[in-house]
C-alpha cells in the first residue's frame, strides 16, 4: 500500500465511523501535482460510476489500458504529452469505494509542464451528471482548477500562483 | 385522522428517544415539534388535490414579511442572530441536497423550536408556499423522520434538522431571500430581484412512499407521476430518449474530499451553470409533440412551478409556457419510463427552464429507490441577485 492509499485508509477511519454520505453518485478528483519536468496526477475515480462507464462501453481490458483510452493531455497547440499510469489502489471515502490511479503527465520537448490541456471523459462519456473536480495540490488548502462535466471533456489547466 | 397520525409520531419519537437514551425534556421538545409538524400535515392530505387550495400568504411580499415580524418577537436575540444572514453569495448559494451530517446549513434549526415558535415559523412557511409546497416541506421532514429509526448512522436524518434563514433585510422593494431547507428540500425565493426568483428549488425524498402508523405519505407524489406520466408518452418516440446514464440529477452539488478532514463544497459551488445549446441530446421538441404530450408538459411544468406561492412563481409560468419559450423546449427521459427502476431520469430543458427528476438507490435502505429533482432557471436563479 503505497502512502496515499494509506492516507485515505486513516481518513475512512477518522470519518468513516458511522459517517456516510447520502448521496448515490460520487464524482471524480483529480489532484495534480505541478513538478519541474512533468505533472503528477492522483485520479480519484468512484468505482460505481467507473463500472457504468466501462459497462456502456463493453469494456473487458485492463484498466490501464481503459484510462489511457479516456485520458489525454497535450500542449495548447494540441501536442500530445506522454502519459503513464504508474499504480492502482483502491480506497473508500465517505463509504464510497474509489480507484486510485497514479498518473504521469510529461510534456513533449520544449513545452512547459506548467500549462497544458487535460482531456477526461473516463465517466463522463457515460454518466451524463458526474463532475471531473480538478484541483491542484497545495500545502494548505486545494486550489480548484475547474471541473469537467458532459459534453465537456476538455480543460485547460495553468500551475496556480504560488502565494 | 389528526390523532391518529399524532399517536403515530408519538410512537415514533418515543421509540427513537428509548433508542437514543434523551432525556425526558428532550423528549417533549422534539414530541412538540414534531407533532405539531404531523398535525398541520394531516390538514393538507385532507384536500383533494395538493395545490388547489391557496396558502395563508400565497407568496406575496407583504405576507411573509410580516409572518416573518411575528416569527421574529418569538425568538431570543440569539435565535434571531441565526435566522438573520447576508445576502451575498457565499449564504446564498449555501444549500444542499446532502444531509447535515455531510453539508451542516446554517439558519434557525426548526427543531429547536417550542410549540409557539414552531407555529410561527409555519406561518412563515405558508405564507411563502403554496400549500402543496407546505405539504411537502411537511412530508420530507417527516420522511426524514422516519429514517432516523430505521438507519443509525449519524447522517443527519430528522425532520428537526432543516432550517429557515433570512438573507439580508425583509423589504417590500429591495432584495432579499428566504430559505428553507435541510436534506431533501431547498426552498431558495428571492423577493424583489431583477428576475423572478423560485429558484435554485431542490426536493427529493427517501423513502418515496412509507406508512407511519396507518398513514400513507409519498411526498412527490404530484412531480413524480407528472415526469412519469409525461415519460411514459414520449416513450415510443425515439428522439426522446437522452443518451448515457443518470444516477443523480445534473445540475446539483459535488462535495471535494480533504484528506484527513470532512469534505468541503457540497453546496452550490457550481452556479452558475452551463446549460446544453444546440439540438443534439436534448430529448424532443415540444412543437413536434401531439396536443396531448404537450399538455402533460405543461402538467409537469406546473407540478414543480406549484410549489412556492403563486406570486413568486406567476411570471415564470407564463415565461416558460409562452409559446415562444415551449417552441423551444425539449423534453427527454432515460431509464425506465415509469420510474421503476434506479437511473430513470426526466428532464424539461428550454430557454429558461430545466426541471430534472432521476430515481437513485436509496441510502438507508439500499434494496429500495429514492428520488432527487431539481428545478433551476437559466436566467433568475436568486433572483437574478448573485453573480459568479
Amino acid at each position: 500500500m503505497n502512502a496515499r492509499a494509506a492516507s485515505m485508509l486513516a481518513l475512512l477511519c477518522a470519518t468513516g465511523s458511522g459517517l456516510a454520505v447520502a448521496h448515490s453518485a460520487p464524482n471524480s478528483f483529480v489532484k495534480l501535482s505541478f513538478l519541474a519536468q512533468s505533472v503528477r496526477a492522483e485520479m480519484l475515480v468512484p468505482e460505481s460510476e467507473l463500472a457504468i462507464a466501462t459497462a456502456a462501453e463493453g469494456a473487458s481490458e485492463p484498466i490501464a489500458t481503459y484510462l489511457l483510452r479516456h485520458l489525454a493531455a497535450e500542449t495548447p497547440q494540441g501536442v500530445a504529452w506522454k502519459v503513464e499510469v504508474r499504480s492502482f489502489s483502491h480506497t473508500t471515502y465517505l463509504e464510497h469505494a474509489y480507484l486510485s490511479a497514479q498518473v504521469e503527465f510529461t510534456p513533449p520537448a520544449g513545452a512547459q509542464a506548467g500549462a497544458f490541456v487535460l482531456l477526461d471523459d473516463a465517466v463522463t462519456h457515460e454518466v451524463r451528471n458526474h463532475v471531473v473536480v480538478v484541483l491542484a495540490r497545495a500545502a494548505a488548502k486545494p486550489a480548484l482548477l475547474g471541473a469537467l462535466q458532459y459534453p465537456a471533456r476538455r480543460l485547460t489547466i495553468q500551475r496556480p500562483v504560488q502565494k | 385522522m389528526i390523532i391518529a397520525e399524532v399517536s403515530a409520531l408519538i410512537w415514533l419519537v418515543q421509540w427513537i428517544a428509548d433508542k437514543k437514551g434523551l432525556s425526558m425534556q428532550r423528549r417533549w421538545s422534539v414530541t412538540v415539534m414534531s407533532g405539531f409538524l404531523i398535525a398541520a400535515a394531516s390538514v393538507a392530505h385532507s384536500a383533494d388535490a395538493p395545490c388547489a387550495k391557496p396558502s395563508t400568504g400565497n407568496g406575496e411580499v407583504r405576507a411573509v414579511i410580516a409572518a416573518i415580524q411575528g416569527l421574529e418577537k418569538m425568538l431570543s436575540a440569539e435565535q434571531t442572530k441565526s435566522l438573520e444572514r447576508p445576502f451575498v453569495r457565499d449564504s446564498a448559494i449555501r444549500w444542499s441536497n446532502l444531509p447535515v451530517g455531510i453539508v451542516p446549513r446554517e439558519g434557525l434549526r426548526l427543531g429547536d423550536l417550542d410549540e409557539k415558535q414552531v407555529h410561527a415559523m409555519r406561518g412563515v412557511a405558508a405564507a411563502a408556499l403554496s400549500a402543496c409546497g407546505l405539504k411537502m416541506l411537511d412530508d420530507i421532514r417527516i420522511a426524514d423522520t422516519f429514517l432516523k429509526a430505521v438507519d443509525e448512522r449519524k447522517i443527519g436524518w430528522d425532520g428537526g434538522n432543516y432550517y429557515m434563514s433570512i438573507l439580508g433585510t425583509p423589504s417590500e422593494r429591495t432584495p432579499w431571500m428566504l430559505q428553507i431547507g435541510g436534506h431533501h428540500i431547498a426552498y431558495n425565493f428571492t423577493f424583489n430581484g431583477s428576475r423572478e426568483g423560485a429558484t435554485p428549488l431542490f426536493f427529493g425524498t427517501e423513502p418515496i412512499h412509507f406508512n407511519a402508523a396507518d398513514v400513507d405519505y409519498e411526498p412527490l407524489v404530484a412531480q413524480s407521476a407528472a415526469m412519469s406520466k409525461l415519460a411514459q408518452a414520449l416513450a415510443k418516440q425515439a428522439d426522446a430518449k437522452l443518451s448515457g446514464t443518470f444516477t443523480d440529477v445534473v445540475k446539483g452539488v459535488v462535495v471535494i474530499p480533504v484528506a484527513g478532514k470532512m469534505p468541503t463544497g457540497g453546496t452550490d459551488t457550481g452556479f452558475p451553470q452551463t446549460y446544453p445549446t444546440g439540438t443534439t441530446d436534448r430529448g424532443i421538441q415540444y412543437r413536434v409533440l401531439s396536443p396531448a404530450q404537450q399538455a402533460l408538459v405543461r402538467a409537469a411544468i406546473e407540478s414543480y412551478a406549484s410549489l412556492p406561492g403563486a406570486a413568486i412563481t406567476r411570471g415564470l409560468v407564463a415565461a416558460y409556457e409562452a409559446t415562444s419559450a415551449l417552441a423551444e423546449t425539449y423534453v427527454g427521459y432515460s431509464g425506465a419510463p415509469d420510474l421503476s427502476t434506479e437511473h430513470s431520469y426526466v428532464r424539461i430543458d428550454g430557454p429558461r427552464i430545466w426541471m430534472e427528476l432521476v430515481v437513485q438507490k436509496a441510502v438507508a435502505d439500499p434494496t429500495a429507490l429514492h428520488y432527487h429533482a431539481l428545478w433551476r432557471d437559466k436566467q433568475s436563479d436568486y433572483g437574478g441577485e448573485i453573480s459568479h
